[in-house]
C-alpha cells in the first residue's frame, strides 16, 4: 500500500499488476485483519444496543433455571442441576452457531453484503471466523452468566481434577462449534430460505440428543451417535465428566480424554470442510449467478 | 413505437376524479380482508403444510423433542416421583410450543418485513391496519403451533403413556381456557412485536427469550409451589400460568395442578388447595385483559417511537 | 506506473452468458467482444436488461461466463480471482450494503479492514474519503439514516477505500439528484484523472451522463454490443446532414428561394414564436449537406434584408444513435426486455 501521507486521488503506488501480486505476509495480514473487520460489527452492536442484555442473557437465565427446578420438583441429586446449569451455558454457544453463523450468509446476500466480500480479496474463511469471534463475545458472556449466577443461586459445586484438560476440551468444543457453523453456512448459502427452517430443526431436536439437561449416555445409542456427530453432544458430555469428577455417571459413552480426540477430529474436519465447501459453493454460487439474487 | 407514441394514439381516459369515499374505507369488511390476506401471506411465508419439510420442524420435530427432554430428564432419576410427574410435563410442554408460535409469529413478521422482504413501511403506509396485518402474519404461526399441540399429546399419549380419557374431558373449560388465552398469547406476541420494532436484526431469539422466561414462572413444567413466593406471586399474574392450569385440568381432570398445592401460595392466599374451574377461567380473564391492554399500550408506544426515530425503514444487521 | 506496458484494462472474447430460467433461458451476454485500455473511463449504454450488470459482474468475479474469456488487466476472471479483486472495487446504485447499526466512519473502516489496510491507516483514509466525498457532517451518523444521495456517496468512499487500479461502476447515480449525480460525477472524473492507468467501466442509462464522462462508449442491447467509440465518433454516425436552427426577424418570401440552394437539402419556416427574451422571430430549420452551404444561406438572407437573431446547430444525441442501431428508443427497449424476474440478467 502506498504512503498514507498522500492524497487518495495521487494515491497509485505500483502498477495494477504489481499491486495484485500479495505476499504470504500481506495476504495473512489481510486475512487476519478482515477477521477483526467482521467481528467489529458484532461487537459494536452489542454495545449500541443493549437490548440483548435482557433478551440474550438476562431471560435466557430464567429459561435454564426453569429445568433447575424441574429437578428440583422431583428431589433430583444437585449434580443434576449442575447439568442443567453447564447445558445452559453452552446452548449459548450453539444457539450463536446456529442464528448467527450458519443462517448468517444468507443474511448477508439478502442485505447485499455477500458480493462485497466476494469481490474483496481476502480469504472467505476470514469473513466466517470474524462473525464467529464477534459471535462468542456475546455468546461468552451469556455463559459466564449463567453459570456464576446460576452457579451461585443454585449451590452448584463444581469438582474439577483436571483444569487444563477442561480448559482444552472447552476450547476443542469450541472449535469444533463454529467450525461446523463454517460448513453450515456455507451449505445455507445455496439453501437460501430453507436454511431458516434448518436453523429451527438444530435447536430442540439437537437440545434432545445432546442431552442438553440430561447425561446424553441415558439416551443409549442415540447418545453415543450424538457424541460421535454432534460437537455439543461431544463437549457437554465431556466438560460435565470434568467438572463433576467422582459423580455417577451412566455408562454408554467414552472417557473425556477419547472425547478430546473427537472433538480435535470434528474441528479439524469442519474446518477443511467449510473451506473446501466455500470454494465449491462460490464456484457453484458464481456459476449459477446466485451471489448477489435477493429472497430465493 | 415509444409508449408515448402509443399513449398518444390511444383515446383519451377520463380525467381521474378523488373519490373521498376511499379514505373511509369499508370497515369491518376491510378489517377482515385484511386479517384474511395476511394470515394467507404467513401460511404461505412460514407455515405451508404441503411442505412435508417444514410441517416436520414445526409440528413435529421441535415439540416432541421439547417434551422429550423433560421426559427423559424425569426417567433420569425414575423414581414414583418421576414417573407420576410425566404427563404433566409433556402437557405443559405440548401447550408451551403453542406459546412459542404464537409469541414468535408476531415478532417475527416484524422483523423479517423491514430487515429481510423490506416491506414494512409499505404495509405501514397502506390503508389496512397495521395491527390486523401483524395479527393475520402470526396466525399461520399459531396454527402449526397447534397442530404441534395435537401431535405431542398423541405421541404423549400413545408413546410416553400419558393416561388420557376422552370421556373425562372437561369441554366448556377447556373451550373457555382456550378461547381467552388465545387472546392472552396474541397480546403477548404483539408486546413482543412492539419490542421488536425497536430492536436490531439479530433479536430473532427475544420471543423465544421472552417465552423462555415465562416457562419459569407460569408452571408449565414443574408446579409453582417449588419457587419462591414471590416469583410465585409473579406467575400468579401471568395470564399464561391460568390458561395451563385450564387446559391441564379441563384434559386431565384431577391430576397434579400447577398453582395450587402444599406450599404454594395460592393456597396460603385463598385457603383451599386448589382453584376451581371457574376460579381459573375468572383468573384468566383478569390477567388476560391486564395483558392485552398492557401490550397494546407497549405497541402503541413502540409505534410513536418507531415513527419519530424513522424505525420502520431501516435495515440493522451486525 | 511511468513507462510501463499494460495488457488492457479490460479484454473480453466472445463472452457469452446464459442464465437458467423457465419457460426459457435467457440470453443475457451474446459473444461480447470489448478491449478497453488503461486509463480509459469507459461507458456501457443500454436499456435495463440490454446485460450491462451482467458483464460487470463476470469482470468483477461474481459471475462465471458461460463460455468465453473475460481478463482484467491481464488476468482472468476465472482462475485469477484473487488477483483481480485485489485491484479493483466496485460501487452500484441503489446499494444498500453494510450494517445499519454502524457509523458511516465504522462502515468504511470495517471495508478497509477486507482490504489488507492496517488499522490506524484504515481510519485515516477513511476520514480523508468521507472528507472528499462530502460527508464530515454525517460521519458519525449511523448508516441505516442516511438519505439515498448519502448513501451512494459513502458507497463510492467504499470504492475507492482500496486504491483500485479498475473501478466498476454500475448504475452510480441511480436515483440521485442533479446536484448529488454531479459532484459524484466530478468526484469519479478528478479521481480517474490523477493517475494515469486508472480505469473505469461506467454503466448507465442515462445518456447525458455517458456522453459527458465517458472517453469510449459501448451501446449494448439484448447481450450484444452494436457500436463502440467516443461519444462524438457514436454521434458522427447518424449526422450524415448539418442541421441549423435559424431565427430571423422576418423571412420575405417564404424559405422556398433558400431551399433550392445549392447545398440546401430542406428548408422550412414556422409561425412567427417568441424567443427567449420575448421578440417575435420565424424560427427556420436547415438540413445542409455539410456545415459549408451554411454561408450561401447566411449570404441569401442578408440580400433579403432579413437579419439573423439566433444560430443553433441541431447534435445528434446519444438516443439518436441508439435509435439508428436498434431501430427503437430506449423505452422500448426496456419494455421488450422486461423478462420474469427468476434471476437478475442486468
Amino acid at each position: 500500500m502506498a504512503a498514507s501521507t498522500m492524497s487518495f486521488l495521487e494515491r497509485a503506488g505500483t502498477g495494477p499488476r504489481e499491486a495484485a501480486r500479495w505476499s504470504r505476509r500481506q495476504v495473512l495480514l489481510t486475512d487476519l485483519r478482515s477477521v477483526r473487520g467482521r467481528a467489529y460489527p458484532r461487537v459494536k452492536g452489542l454495545l449500541r444496543e443493549p437490548s440483548w442484555v435482557l433478551f440474550e442473557i438476562l431471560l435466557p437465565f430464567l429459561a435454564t433455571s426453569a429445568f433447575v427446578f424441574v429437578y428440583r420438583a422431583i428431589d433430583a441429586p444437585q449434580q443434576y442441576v449442575g447439568f442443567v446449569v453447564l447445558g445452559g451455558a453452552l446452548s449459548a454457544f450453539w444457539l450463536n452457531v446456529i442464528w448467527m453463523m450458519a443462517n448468517q450468509l444468507y443474511w448477508e446476500k439478502s442485505q447485499g453484503n455477500l458480493e462485497l466480500y466476494f469481490a474483496a480479496p481476502m480469504h472467505f474463511m476470514s469473513i466466517l471466523f470474524g462473525m464467529a469471534v464477534g459471535g462468542m463475545v456475546m455468546s461468552s458472556t451469556r455463559a459466564a452468566t449463567v453459570l456464576l449466577i446460576a452457579g451461585t443461586l443454585y449451590g452448584v459445586t463444581f469438582s474439577v481434577d483436571q483444569w487444563a484438560l477442561l480448559l482444552g476440551v472447552f476450547l476443542l468444543t469450541l472449535g469444533a462449534l463454529y467450525g461446523l457453523g463454517m460448513v453450515l453456512a456455507s451449505l445455507f448459502l445455496v439453501w437460501g430460505r430453507e436454511a431458516w427452517h434448518m436453523g429451527q430443526l438444530f435447536t430442540e431436536p439437537v437440545y434432545f440428543v445432546s442431552g442438553l439437561n440430561f447425561p446424553v449416555a441415558r439416551l443409549g445409542f442415540l447418545g453415543a451417535l450424538s457424541v460421535a456427530f454432534i460437537p455439543l453432544a461431544t463437549g457437554l458430555d465431556a466438560m460435565r465428566q470434568l467438572a463433576f469428577a467422582g459423580a455417577a455417571f451412566p455408562a454408554g459413552t467414552p472417557p473425556p480424554l477419547v472425547e478430546v480426540a473427537i472433538l480435535a477430529a470434528m474441528t479439524v474436519v469442519s474446518i477443511v470442510a467449510a473451506r473446501w465447501m466455500l470454494i465449491a459453493m462460490e464456484r457453484r454460487a458464481r456459476r449459477d449467478g446466485r451471489l448477489s439474487v435477493r429472497w430465493q | 413505437m415509444s409508449a408515448l407514441a402509443r399513449a398518444a394514439m390511444d383515446p383519451p381516459a377520463p380525467a381521474p376524479i378523488f373519490d373521498l369515499a376511499r379514505t373511509r374505507g369499508r370497515g369491518p369488511a376491510d378489517t377482515f380482508r385484511t386479517f384474511a390476506v395476511s394470515a394467507r401471506l404467513g401460511w404461505q411465508l412460514e407455515a405451508n403444510w404441503t411442505d412435508p419439510f417444514l410441517f416436520f420442524v414445526y409440528s413435529v420435530a421441535k415439540p416432541v423433542s421439547s417434551a422429550l427432554i423433560l421426559v427423559v430428564m424425569l426417567e433420569v432419576i425414575g423414581g414414583p416421583a418421576g414417573r407420576s410427574f410425566r404427563p404433566f410435563v409433556v402437557v405443559g410442554s405440548a401447550l408451551w410450543s403453542f406459546v412459542i408460535s404464537g409469541i414468535a409469529g408476531l415478532a417475527w413478521a416484524i422483523l423479517e418485513d423491514r430487515e429481510r422482504y423490506r416491506v414494512l413501511k409499505y404495509i405501514y403506509v397502506s390503508p389496512s391496519d397495521f395491527l390486523v396485518v401483524l395479527i393475520g402474519r402470526g396466525v399461520a404461526r399459531l396454527v402449526v403451533g397447534l397442530a404441534g399441540v395435537v401431535i405431542t399429546l398423541v405421541v404423549g399419549v400413545v408413546a410416553l403413556g400419558v393416561p388420557f380419557d376422552v370421556a373425562v374431558v372437561d369441554w366448556p373449560l377447556l373451550a373457555a381456557s382456550s378461547v381467552v388465552g388465545l387472546g392472552a398469547i396474541i397480546a403477548l406476541g404483539l408486546l413482543m412485536a412492539g419490542v421488536c420494532i425497536q430492536t436490531r436484526q439479530e433479536s430473532w431469539s427475544y420471543p423465544e427469550a421472552f417465552a423462555g422466561a415465562l416457562f419459569l414462572v407460569t408452571g408449565a413444567v414443574f408446579p409453582l409451589a417449588v419457587l419462591p413466593a414471590p416469583v410465585q406471586a409473579i406467575g400468579l399474574l401471568a395470564p399464561l400460568t391460568w390458561w395451563i392450569a385450564g387446559v391441564r385440568e379441563a384434559l386431565f381432570p384431577g391430576g397434579p395442578d400447577s398453582i395450587g398445592g402444599p406450599g404454594s401460595l395460592f393456597a396460603a392466599l385463598l385457603g383451599h388447595p386448589s382453584p376451581t374451574g371457574s376460579e381459573i377461567v375468572i383468573a384468566l380473564l383478569a390477567t388476560g385483559g391486564v395483558a392485552t391492554l398492557a401490550a397494546l399500550a407497549v405497541f402503541r408506544l413502540s409505534d410513536r417511537r418507531a415513527k419519530r426515530a424513522g424505525l420502520y425503514d431501516r435495515t440493522t444487521g451486525s | 506506473m511511468p513507462g510501463a506496458i499494460l495488457p488492457l484494462a479490460i479484454e473480453t472474447r466472445a463472452v457469452r452468458r446464459v442464465y437458467a430460467a423457465r419457460p426459457q433461458p435467457i440470453v443475457a451476454l451474446d459473444g461480447v467482444d470489448l478491449e478497453v485500455p488503461p486509463g480509459e473511463l469507459f461507458g456501457l449504454l443500454g436499456p435495463n436488461g440490454a446485460g450491462k450488470t451482467t458483464l460487470i459482474k463476470i469482470l468483477t468475479t461474481l459471475l462465471l461466463p458461460s463460455s468465453g474469456t473475460a481478463r482484467v488487466f491481464g488476468f482472468d476472471v476465472e482462475r485469477e480471482t484473487k488477483q483481480i479483486r485485489r485491484i479493483m472495487n466496485m460501487v452500484a446504485g441503489g446499494e444498500q450494503s453494510g450494517y445499519g447499526i454502524l457509523t458511516v466512519r465504522e462502515q468504511l473502516w470495517m471495508f478497509t479492514q477486507f482490504y489488507g489496510l492496517a488499522g490506524g491507516e484504515g481510519w485515516r483514509r477513511v476520514d480523508e474519503l468521507v472528507e472528499a466525498v462530502g460527508l464530515a457532517e454525517q460521519r458519525l451518523q449511523r448508516v441505516s439514516t442516511l438519505s439515498t444521495g448519502q448513501r451512494q456517496k459513502m458507497n463510492l468512499a467504499r470504492g475507492l477505500l482500496n486504491d483500485p487500479w479498475i473501478l466498476f461502476l454500475d448504475e452510480p447515480t441511480l436515483g440521485l439528484d442533479v446536484s448529488a449525480a454531479r459532484s459524484l460525477r466530478e468526484l469519479i472524473v478528478e479521481w480517474q484523472r490523477a493517475v494515469p492507468g486508472r480505469t473505469i467501466l461506467l454503466t448507465t442509462h442515462y445518456m447525458a451522463e455517458a456522453d459527458e464522462l465517458c472517453d469510449r462508449i459501448a451501446i449494448v442491447d439484448r447481450g450484444r454490443i452494436l457500436a463502440i467509440g467516443s461519444p462524438t465518433e457514436l454521434k458522427k454516425r447518424v449526422q450524415r446532414e448539418s442541421i441549423f436552427r435559424i431565427e430571423l426577424d422576418r423571412l420575405d418570401g417564404g424559405a422556398g428561394a433558400l431551399a433550392r440552394l445549392p447545398g440546401v437539402v430542406s428548408a422550412s419556416a414556422a409561425a412567427d414564436v417568441a424567443d427567449s427574451v420575448g421578440r417575435q422571430v420565424v424560427v427556420m430549420n436547415l438540413v445542409l449537406e455539410d456545415d459549408g452551404a451554411l454561408g450561401r444561406v447566411v449570404g441569401a438572407l442578408a440580400e433579403t434584408g432579413s437579419r439573423i437573431q439566433g444560430l443553433r446547430k441541431s447534435e445528434p444525441t446519444l438516443e439518436d444513435v441508439f435509435v439508428e442501431l436498434v431501430g427503437r428508443g430506449f423505452e422500448d427497449s426496456e419494455a421488450a426486455s422486461m423478462v420474469p424476474a427468476t434471476e437478475e440478467v442486468g
